[in-house]
């Protein structure tokens, strides 16, 4: 086998071999945990999820106004249109309380993501 | 052909009307002077009721373009009705104006371009820092806090 060969092959075996390690994180990271808003509040109001582990959140919006889906200690902040839902990444989190609220409604109940 | 037909969808992209309206202001921001005229200056044609329609925003698709930005932007904070936030919800506001300013994304930076006296000076930023801060000393608490 030509030496080009045999390092390409060598790169490629190394290359999905790390995608195959890297595959059951990243199957946790994209499953998302579902909050809902409707009723002019989020459901769950307060949702626990594992510290230390990056995760996806799903926001659904069930009502028929926009929301924004917004958290400073997060950092993020999201329009979601009615009957619309947004997938939220959000990286390993330290133990603690993170609160997140409808920027676009104040008088929304604010929410918060507690991870244990 | 090609140059007919854009002035055709040019032409046609005109007849989809924009509302460019400046409500009347509900409770106004008060800030010290210096701060005011900085705000007014940077922030206020996107964050407030009273924005300078520039000409561009009456001229398809350039105007569809502006009436969602300053939609939005009017969302996300609003001097024009600053005195209606809960105190909470100004401080909060407070806080992300701060990280704007210390991120540099705001104004963003295709109005900077088209707006260039739209910028902040570094004097301007620590004048907004440092009454953001003042701001955000002030007690969230009260009959309207939530």
């Amino acid at each position: 086998m030509p030496r080009r060969t045999l390092i390409k092959s060598t790169l490629t075996a190394a290359a999905l071999s790390l995608i195959a390690l890297c595959a059951p994180s990243f199957a946790a990271a994209t499953d998302p945990t579902e909050i809902r808003f409707e009723n002019h509040q989020f459901n769950p109001q307060t949702l626990t999820v594992p510290a230390g582990q990056a995760l996806s959140i799903k926001v659904v919006n069930a009502s028929n106004e926009t929301i924004e889906f917004e958290s400073f200690k997060l950092n993020r902040e999201k329009a979601v249109s009615p009957g619309e839902s947004i997938t939220v990444g959000l990286p390993a989190l330290s133990t603690g309380s993170y609160d997140f609220y409808d920027d676009f409604h104040q008088d929304v109940p604010d929410g918060s993501i507690v991870a244990k | 052909m090609i140059a007919v037909l854009s002035v055709a969808a040019f032409m046609v992209a005109q007849l989809k009307p924009v509302r460019l309206t400046n409500p009347s202001p509900k409770g106004e921001l008060s800030a010290p002077p210096e701060i005011d005229a900085v705000l007014r200056r940077a922030c206020y044609d996107c964050h407030s009721d009273q924005t300078r329609w520039p000409w561009y925003s009456r001229v398809a698709p350039f105007s569809w373009a502006v009436a969602h930005d300053v939609n939005l932007a009017r969302r996300e904070v609003n001097f024009s009705e600053w005195g209606e936030y809960y105190p909470a919800t100004r401080k909060r506001k407070l806080e992300w104006m701060e990280r704007a300013l210390l991120e540099e994304v705001m104004p963003p930076w295709s109005y900077r371009l088209i707006h260039p006296g739209a910028r902040l000076s570094d004097d301007d930023r620590v004048r907004l820092e440092r009454w953001i801060e003042t701001e955000l000393d002030v007690p969230a608490n009260g009959p309207s806090a939530k």
